[in-house]
């Protein structure tokens, strides 16, 4: 038990310090040219890589349903749409192929 | 709309209603966690309290099946560290949010910032909505309530649940993020940095033996920092 108690608080210090100075030093840079440019690309090139690692470690069924949620998300934009249809897409991929 | 609301309660109510559909998957992830911790040992009091203060759910995951198997804590520790460190990217992206706030919302604001959240955020902006602050803020609220209820209800409930990878709801968070990358692409130069991100992070995983969330981090910043250097992107 007291473990585990060790596990939460190193992490919760850890996690904060990690937030706290991504932010602290975001602030500290420039806020045109080159860093701008950089910082305005940032969500879309990590949530691209955190897909890429998602996907490389699922198998065909996570793949065939992530092409079906793009063409979903292409088509209507919408958020709960593609999620429905993902759930359902992976669920069929590996219980009925 | 109610006529008197503030752009402050505006922005927030926008927040907790466009996060709805991604609370759903934290709250299976959060029964899934539950679980995770119940086989570890952790009462809801632990698991609600860990919920509460580390609130990244991915690294909770992995400490505490690192416990499961027995690694131990020290282990456990590095594993659910290295996972965050990506969150150092979200809140510097954040900045302008964060910017010249009184302490307390700053800190308010960094703690909740998650890759929920903040991927909506900019989703929204992207799409020509409004968003700042207190959405980021009510979205972040709303998820960390559901995490907790679910986490706790997990771990307390541990025999009653089904397995979510059975039913498929373990895609539920890679559609969404599929969703919101579409909502970020406002013109095709958008998409060249993320070509460098996915050849770079799938490069890492297959070629290296380095941790997946180090290739991620690495691969996302390689990008941004494609986007930078290149004055066409």
């Amino acid at each position: 038990m007291l473990e585990h108690w060790w596990v939460i608080a190193g992490l919760a210090v850890a996690t904060f310090s990690i937030r706290l100075s991504g932010y602290l030093v975001g602030a500290r840079l420039p806020t045109d040219g080159g860093w701008a440019r950089a910082f305005n690309a940032l969500p879309g090139c990590l949530i691209a890589a955190l897909l890429t690692v998602i996907l490389i470690q699922g198998e065909w069924q996570e793949w065939g349903a992530a092409g079906i949620a793009l063409s979903i998300a292409v088509v209507t934009r919408s958020l709960p749409a593609t999620m429905i249809v993902g759930v359902l897409a992976v669920w069929i991929l590996r219980n009925f192929v | 709309m109610i006529r008197n609301l503030s752009d402050q309660s505006q922005d927030f109510i926008a927040g907790v209603r466009d996060v709805t559909p991604l609370a759903f998957g934290v709250a299976i992830y959060g029964l899934a966690f539950g679980l995770l911790a119940a086989q570890a040992g952790m009462d809801g009091m632990q698991t609600g309290v860990m919920g509460a203060v580390v609130f990244a759910g991915s690294s909770q995951i992995v400490a505490v099946e690192r416990i499961v198997a027995g690694a131990g804590a020290y282990a456990a520790l590095i594993a659910g560290i290295a996972l965050n460190l990506r969150i150092f990217l979200i809140t510097a992206s954040l900045r302008s949010e964060f910017k010249e706030r009184p302490l307390w919302q700053m800190l308010l604001g960094v703690h909740l910032a998650g890759d929920e959240n903040w991927a909506l955020l900019h989703a929204k902006r992207a799409g020509g909505g409004k968003a700042g602050y207190w959405y980021l803020v009510g979205a972040g609220l709303c998820l960390m309530l559901v995490w907790l209820l679910t986490t706790v209800s997990g771990a307390s409930f541990a025999q009653a649940l089904p397995e979510p990878r059975a039913l498929g709801l373990d895609f539920a968070f890679a559609a969404a993020f599929i969703a919101i990358l579409r909502s970020l692409c406002r013109r095709a130069s958008d998409v060249l940095p993320w070509g460098f991100s996915i050849a770079a992070s799938a490069t890492l995983v297959l070629l290296t033996p380095i941790e997946p969330s180090w290739a991620l981090a690495l691969g996302g910043a390689l990008g941004a920092g494609v986007a930078g250097v290149w004055s066409h992107a």
